[in-house]
C-alpha cells in the first residue's frame, strides 16, 4: 500500500518569498496530524497536497498520486474542510452540501440522499432547512464537515476543525472525527493548534516549524514508548536506592524533600520500583506516573529545531 | 444508509461525466435566479419585443391584413437585412440590461463567503467554474438574442415563401456570430467584475462604467490626435459596426466619425480584446487561495 502522504524535497515559494523548505518525509499511518505555530507552513502544506501551488522543488504525493501532475485525480479522492468560513450563504444547509456533493460528481438524486445523510450524521439534521448564513459559528463548522464527507471521500483533510467550537461541541466534533476514521478506511489529515485534537484522533504528527519538518513522531510507537515517567515523593531514600533502581536500567534524578525523577525502560514494571523502596526500607509517599505526551515531543520538536536555527 | 443510522458510510456509487460537472453550477444558479421575480419579469420584458417583430412579419406578409388595416405603403413592409439589424440591436440592448442585474452575483456570492477554495478542492477547476458561471449568461443572453431572431427568421420565411430563405441564408451566420461576441463579451465583462466588487448595485454601476469610460477614453484620443481609432474603445459602437458589415447593410453609412473608415476586422479585433482582458482579470481573481506578496 502506497503511503498516505509522501514528501520529497518539497519547496513552495509563493510572492517570491520561500515558504516550505524542502520537506521530505513519508507518512504511512491512517490519521495524520499537522502541528506548528503560525506561519508554519501548515496551510500552505495542506494547499500544496490539494494542487493548489505547484510546488518550485521536489514533490508531495497523497494515497500514491502526485498532488500537481495528478491534481483532479487526487481531488476526487479528498474531502476537505478549509479552516476559515466557506458556504454559500443564501442556501439551505442541506442543499448547499447537495450542491458540493454533486460537483463531486454524485448523481443528483444521490447527491440529494447523501446530504441529508451527512446533515444528520454531524448532528444538524434539525437545522439542515435553514440558510447557511444563520448557522452558528460551530454549526457552520458541521457544516463544513458534511459538504466535507458527503461524496465518501477517501482522504478528509480537516483544517483547524474544532475552530470556534465550545468545549461540548469541539467533543462532539472529535468523536465524529474518530467515528469517521472508526467507519471505513478513510484516511485523515488534521491540522490545529490544539495538541489534544491532535493526539485524541490522530496516530502520525507531523509538525512544522519556520517551513521546515521539527519532526515526524508516531504516536502509536511513542504510546508505547520504551521510556515512562515517574515522580516520586520519597520519606528515607538514599543512594543505594536509586543506584538500585539505575541498576534495573532506570535513569534517576534525585531533587530535594526526597523528590525524585525515575524515568523507565519498557522492561522495568512500576512493581518493581515498589519492591525495591521496600527492601530498602524508603516509603513512597506519592508517585505520578506520565508517558511522554504530544506536549512533550511538540515542545522538544520546538527546542531542537529552535536550537538548530539558533546555531545557523 | 437510512437516517436513523447514524454512521459513516463512504460512497460506492456512480459518479457523472467529468465534462458535464460545469453545468451543475449553471443549474444551481438558473435556480436561484428564477427564484426573484423582477428576473422573471426582467425576462418576460425582454421577449415582449420579439412578439411585436413577429407582428410586423406576419402583416409584412399578409396581404389581406395589410388591406383590413388600410396600410398601403408597400416600401412601409420589407422585411430584409436592415430589418434584422433592428431586431437584432434591440435584443442586444435588453441583453445588456439582464446581464447587468445577472452578472454581478454570479461569482461574488461564492467569493463573499470563502466558497471558492470549496468548488476548487473538488476535481473542478478553475477553467470548468468559469465555464459553468458563463453558461448561465451565455444560455440567458442567447436566449433573448439570437435564438428569437432565428425564431423571427423562421417565420419570415415561412410566410414569405418563394424561396426567400435560400436567398437570405447567409443572414444566419451574422445573427448568430455577432449576437455570440456580444454574448461573450458582456458575461466576460461581468464574471470579471462581480468578481472584484461584491455588491450588485456597484457591481452594475461598474459594468455600466466600463462602456462609458473606455469610449470617453476613446473621444479624448481622438480629439487629441485628430484620427478615429478612439472609436475602437466604444464597444457599443464596434458591435453596431460589425452588425452593420455582417449584414452587408450598404445602404447607409453609420452615424459616427470614422464608422465608415474603421474596417471590420479591427472592430471584431477590439471587442476579442476586452474578452481576452476580461478573463485574464479573472484568472488574477480567481485562485482558492489567496498569495500574499512581499
Amino acid at each position: 500500500m502506497s503511503p498516505t502522504i509522501e514528501l520529497s524535497e518539497l519547496e513552495i515559494q509563493l510572492g517570491g518569498r520561500t515558504i516550505l523548505h524542502g520537506l521530505t518525509g513519508v507518512l504511512k499511518s491512517r490519521a495524520i496530524g499537522l502541528l506548528g505555530p503560525n506561519g508554519a507552513g501548515k496551510s500552505t502544506l495542506i494547499n500544496t497536497l490539494l494542487g493548489f501551488h505547484s510546488p518550485s522543488k521536489g514533490s508531495a504525493r497523497v494515497l500514491g498520486l502526485d498532488s500537481h501532475a495528478n491534481g483532479k485525480e487526487l481531488r476526487s479522492l479528498v474531502g476537505y474542510m478549509p479552516e476559515n468560513d466557506a458556504f454559500i450563504s443564501k442556501m439551505s444547509g442541506v442543499r448547499f452540501v447537495r450542491y458540493m456533493a454533486e460537483i463531486s460528481g454524485l448523481p443528483p438524486d444521490q447527491a440529494m440522499e447523501r446530504a441529508h445523510e451527512a446533515f444528520v450524521y454531524v448532528g444538524l439534521g434539525e437545522a439542515r432547512y435553514r440558510p447557511v448564513g444563520t448557522y452558528s459559528l460551530g454549526m457552520k463548522q458541521l457544516a463544513k464537515l458534511a459538504q466535507a464527507i458527503a461524496h465518501g471521500p477517501k482522504l478528509l483533510i480537516l483544517d483547524e476543525p474544532t475552530n470556534g467550537m465550545d468545549p461540548p461541541a469541539r467533543k462532539r466534533l472529535i468523536e465524529l472525527i474518530r467515528e469517521i476514521r472508526e467507519a471505513s478506511d478513510i484516511c485523515l489529515l488534521l491540522s490545529s493548534h490544539l495538541l489534544r485534537d491532535v493526539e485524541e484522533t490522530c496516530d502520525e504528527v507531523l509538525i512544522l516549524r519556520n517551513g521546515q519538518i521539527a519532526s515526524i513522531c508516531n504516536l502509536v510507537e511513542e504510546r508505547r514508548a520504551n521510556r515512562k515517567f515517574l515522580e516520586l515523593e520519597t520519606i528515607g531514600a538514599e543512594a543505594t536506592f536509586t543506584s538500585t533502581l539505575e541498576s534495573l536500567g532506570c535513569e534517576c534524578a534525585v531533587f530535594s524533600n526526597g523528590r525524585i525523577k525515575v524515568v523507565m525502560p519498557d522492561s522495568v514494571e512500576i512493581r518493581e520500583v515498589f519492591k525495591v523502596a521496600a527492601e530498602r526500607g524508603v516509603q513512597i509517599r506519592r508517585m505520578n506516573h506520565r508517558r511522554d505526551s504530544l506536549e512533550d515531543i511538540f515542545l522538544n520538536a520546538m527546542e531542537q529545531t529552535g536550537a538548530a536555527d539558533a546555531r545557523i | 444508509m437510512p437516517v436513523y443510522k447514524r454512521r459513516y458510510n463512504p460512497y460506492s456509487g456512480t459518479v457523472t461525466p467529468q465534462w458535464s460537472r460545469f453545468f451543475v453550477l449553471t443549474r444551481y444558479a438558473f435556480a436561484e435566479l428564477f427564484k426573484s421575480r423582477f428576473f422573471v419579469i426582467l425576462l418576460i420584458l425582454s421577449l415582449v419585443p420579439i412578439l411585436f417583430f413577429a407582428g410586423y412579419i406576419f402583416v409584412a406578409n399578409n396581404k389581406t391584413v395589410q388591406v383590413l388595416m388600410q396600410l398601403r405603403s408597400a416600401g412601409l413592409f420589407s422585411v430584409e437585412n436592415k430589418y434584422f439589424i433592428m431586431i437584432l440591436f434591440a435584443q442586444t440592448q435588453a441583453a445588456f440590461l439582464l446581464n447587468c442585474w445577472v452578472g454581478p452575483v454570479l461569482i461574488s456570492g461564492d467569493l463573499t463567503n470563502g466558497a471558492l477554495p470549496l468548488f476548487l478542492s473538488r476535481p473542478f477547476s478553475r477553467a470548468d467554474y468559469v465555464l459553468g458561471k458563463l453558461a448561465v449568461l451565455g444560455l440567458l443572453l442567447s436566449a433573448v438574442t439570437w435564438v428569437p431572431c432565428l425564431f423571427l427568421f423562421s417565420l419570415q420565411s415561412g410566410l414569405a415563401g418563394n424561396g426567400w430563405i435560400w436567398s437570405h441564408l447567409w443572414m444566419i451566420v451574422p445573427i448568430v456570430l455577432c449576437s455570440v461576441i456580444w454574448i461573450l463579451m458582456l458575461s466576460l465583462i461581468s464574471l470579471a467584475v462581480s468578481a472584484w466588487v461584491k455588491l450588485r448595485i456597484v457591481a452594475t454601476g461598474v459594468i455600466f462604467i466600463s462602456f462609458f469610460i473606455p469610449a470617453g477614453l476613446g473621444e479624448m484620443f481622438n480629439a487629441i490626435m485628430g484620427t478615429y481609432w478612439g472609436r475602437l474603445l466604444n464597444f457599443s459602437d464596434m458591435f453596431r459596426l460589425i452588425l452593420v458589415r455582417g449584414f452587408r447593410d450598404q445602404t447607409g453609412p453609420l452615424d459616427f466619425v470614422g464608422g465608415d473608415e474603421i474596417p471590420a476586422p479591427a472592430a471584431w479585433g477590439a471587442l476579442i480584446l476586452v474578452c481576452l482582458l476580461s478573463l485574464v482579470i479573472l484568472n488574477a481573481r480567481l485562485r482558492a487561495r489567496e498569495t500574499v506578496r512581499g
